[in-house]
Parts: structure tokens; sequence; C-alpha cells
């Protein structure tokens, strides 16, 4: 399975950038709706908008869903009283190499209901943009610059696209994509120069600084009592 | 007031100073308060140092100086990513002199196994390194030697050398070396990956494009 993967992986990375026709691989054994609760559930709700489902690792059930639907979609399963997906565990997405479509996955745990499901979703190599989830939970706010910052997918509707793990004004693109090379784009003098050139008091945005006094709003002690250690 | 000093001219070292110096450096080396500088693995051993068993006390050292600008001896334990340079470089700069700086363990050294996009390559290109502390990571008694190699740096200084601890202000917040030297540190050498992978010499199933491997 291991082995096949890795195939894969090196066959798109030499392909070049795939025709629509050819999809990224459909890894994992396609299986029974009936398996998974929700899985059956999007079916019968949303038909055509379920494209695919799989089970990987044992026992996790992957949807994979239109891009224009997903919001629409993981409202649903966060609202509807049979879900309640109501803690997203993880968003993140997978570059295939190769030009292929990157993957924008969501991690979804049910708190009242004990179960896991992971959302998928194609997003263009070329032109990545998906919506927002922020909305829904407010971890996506953070998750989804993650992303940004990273693969370079722009999330429509979020408050505060910024980078968050590279520095503010990083040029060299999104490291974790395919054709990005291990040692960035730039000369180590250039990527010298320019980190040191980073204003390092402009780091924080306005809005995080009002956190910061919202907190010693509410906890005035904090102001006084704590010192150096 | 009645004591009539020998007049010496300025850089020539007299009985006085030299008889001062060892003074002055006795009491530099044994009370030279370490700004740790902590960001890895590294930082644990250097915690382990401190500690009861390794006892960094003895060498006057217990007081770590969170503040820069009370701190003699700079430690940098561990990575530093490019984003934390300016902040590396900040705190040296705010260290008055005199001022000196270990670099402990492989990645400080020379960025270590992470010859990659977001590390620096060694915090050399970053502000100036007295000693070196090989190790992934060194071992207390690592650190501790390094820490003695300081103390006979200090016992070779003179308050005759005058511009041994003048610092240029128009070098603050700037690359410690020059481009060229910082393009020429970074080449891949042993640890890189671009070695093992795209060369071809070493045989690997690591993920790479075929097509960039040297024939």
């Amino acid at each position: 399975m291991a082995d096949r993967n890795l195939e894969d992986a090196v066959a798109g990375l030499e392909a070049g950038p795939a025709s629509p026709a050819a999809e990224e691989p459909q890894s994992g054994d396609s299986a029974d709706a009936a398996s998974h609760p929700s899985v059956a559930a999007l079916r019968a709700t949303f038909g055509d908008a379920v494209l695919h489902h799989a089970i990987m690792a044992g026992d996790e059930h992957v949807v994979r869903l239109k891009l224009d639907r997903v919001v629409e979609i993981l409202t649903w399963l966060k609202d509807d009283p049979a879900q309640r997906y109501d803690l997203l565990a993880d968003l993140t997405a997978v570059d295939w190499g190769g030009g292929r479509p990157l993957d924008l996955v969501y991690q979804l745990w049910s708190i009242p209901h004990r179960r896991a499901l992971r959302v998928k979703a194609s997003v263009s190599n070329a032109d990545p943009l998906a919506d927002t989830v922020s909305g829904l939970w407010k971890t996506a706010d953070w998750l989804e610059r993650e992303v940004w910052d990273m693969y370079g997918i722009r999330f429509r509707g979020h408050p505060d696209m910024r980078r968050i793990l590279m520095p503010e004004g990083y040029a060299e693109g999104h490291p974790l994509r395919k054709d990005f090379p291990l040692r960035g784009r730039f000369s180590r003098a250039e990527q010298t120069r320019r980190a040191l050139s980073i204003p390092v008091e402009e780091h924080y945005s306005e809005r995080e600084l009002s956190v910061i006094d919202e907190v010693h709003e509410h906890h005035p002690g904090r102001e006084q009592g704590g010192g150096a250690g | 007031m009645g004591v009539s000093l020998p007049t010496v001219p300025t850089g020539e070292a007299s009985f006085l100073t030299t008889r001062l110096d060892v003074v002055v450096n006795w009491a530099r080396q044994n009370s030279m308060w370490p700004m740790p500088f902590g960001t890895a693995c590294c930082a644990i051993e250097m915690m382990a140092t401190a500690a009861t068993k390794y006892d960094l006390a003895r060498f006057g050292m217990e007081r770590m100086s969170f503040s820069p600008r009370q701190a003699d001896l700079l430690i940098c334990a561990g990575r530093v990513a490019y984003k934390m340079a300016p902040v590396l470089r900040r705190i040296w700069d705010q260290m008055p002199q005199p001022k000196w700086s270990i670099s402990m363990g492989a990645c400080a050294s020379s960025g270590g196994v992470f010859d990659v996009y977001s590390m620096v390559q060694g915090i050399d290109t970053i502000i100036p390194v007295d000693v070196y502390v090989p190790g992934c990571p060194p071992r207390p008694e690592g650190l501790i030697y390094g820490i003695l190699m300081i103390h006979e740096k200090v016992k070779g200084e003179s308050l005759a050398n005058a511009d041994l601890r003048e610092e240029d202000p128009s070098r603050v917040g700037l690359p410690n070396l020059a481009a060229g030297v910082i393009d020429e540190l970074a080449r891949p050498y042993g640890n890189s990956t671009t070695q093992n992978r795209v060369s071809g010499l070493v045989d690997t199933a690591a993920l790479s494009r075929p097509s960039d491997r040297k024939p």
C-alpha cells in the first residue's frame, strides 16, 4: 500500500499538470455508505454533491465533496441534531505534485455522538480558492491561515488572511507546495538579509494586541502581579 | 589626593594595567551572567547544566539573566528559524560590552540537519560567536567545557587594548558576515538533503524528481 502511494506520487511529479479528465488518486477502498451513519445521511440529503466515500487506515471514513458545496454541507454536519460535528480537529491540505489539484482536508469530530469524519475537497492547483469555514468553527481562522501560508490556498470571506508561520513579508512562496525547493528560492545571504530586516515590533496586528488589552481589563491583577520570573 | 599614577601612553601595557587586567578578568570570569537563548532540546541540557548535579553556580553563573541588558554571555542553545533571527540579533545588540557568546549544539553552529528554507545556517551569520560547542545536543560537560574556554578567552583580554570591546553602531541589526561568505558557508557539504536525493549518487527511495538527478 505504502509502495503504491510512493509510486503514484513519483509518477505524479514526473507527469506534470494533469488533464482535467485525469482525477487525483482515489486511495482507500470504496466503502459501504451504511457502515457510517453520517455518510448514509449525507448521501440521502445531498446526493450528487458527495463524490466519493472510502475507508482508510482501518476505520477512518473519508468523504469527498464538491468544493462549491463544502460550506453548506459542513454547516449541516455541524448543526443537524443527528450529526453534531461540533469539533474541527484539523483543517489542512495535501499537494499531490505534478500540478494536480490540491486536497483540502477537514477532520471532524462529534463530541455528543463520539464519531469522526474526514471531509475532502479538490482545489484547483493554478488558482486555489475555497470558502472559509471560520464562521462555523472559530479554530478554522488560524488553521486556514496556516493552509494559506503553507499551500497558498486563499479562503473567501476569511476575516484575517495573513501568514501565520512564515514571516509577514515572506516572498518565496508557499513552502509545502511540491514545486517549492527545499531550501527556498533565494540565496542564504538574501534570506538572512530579509530575516534581519523584519520589523519585530510590527509583528502583531492591532486586533491581537487589543485582545491582550481585553485580558488586562478582565483580569486586572495580571498587569501588576506578573513580573519576570 | 596626593597619589600620582604613572602616566602611560594609551594602548600600551604597563605594570599597573597588567595587574589591573588580572583583577578585572578574574572578576568578569567568576561572575559571568548568562543570557539563555534556548530554542530547542539543547536548552534542556543547558537547564541540566544549571541544575544541582552540574551546578553552574560553581562558576558564578547561577543567575540566569533573562534580560539581555544585565547579561555577559549569550548561550544560544538550539536551532534558530529565520523568523527568530531578528530577535537573536536584537538581544545581542542589547547586551552591553563586555559580552561573549556560545553557540551550543549542531543546529546553532551550522543549521545541523535543518538544511531547509526556514532555518538559519549557523548563528555566526547573525551574531559573532566566541565558542562553538559541538553535539546534538552536547552533554552538560560539553557546555561546561565551552564555558571554561570562554574563561580562558576572558583571561587573555587586556584593558590596554582599547578597541577590543568597541562596537560599530552602523552594524546594529545587520548580518554578521558578508553576503558572499554566507552563501559560501551554506554550500551543500555533508549534511545536505540535496546531496542524497537529487544527486543520484546515493541510492535512495526518497521522494524526488528523477529528472533532477545527475546522469
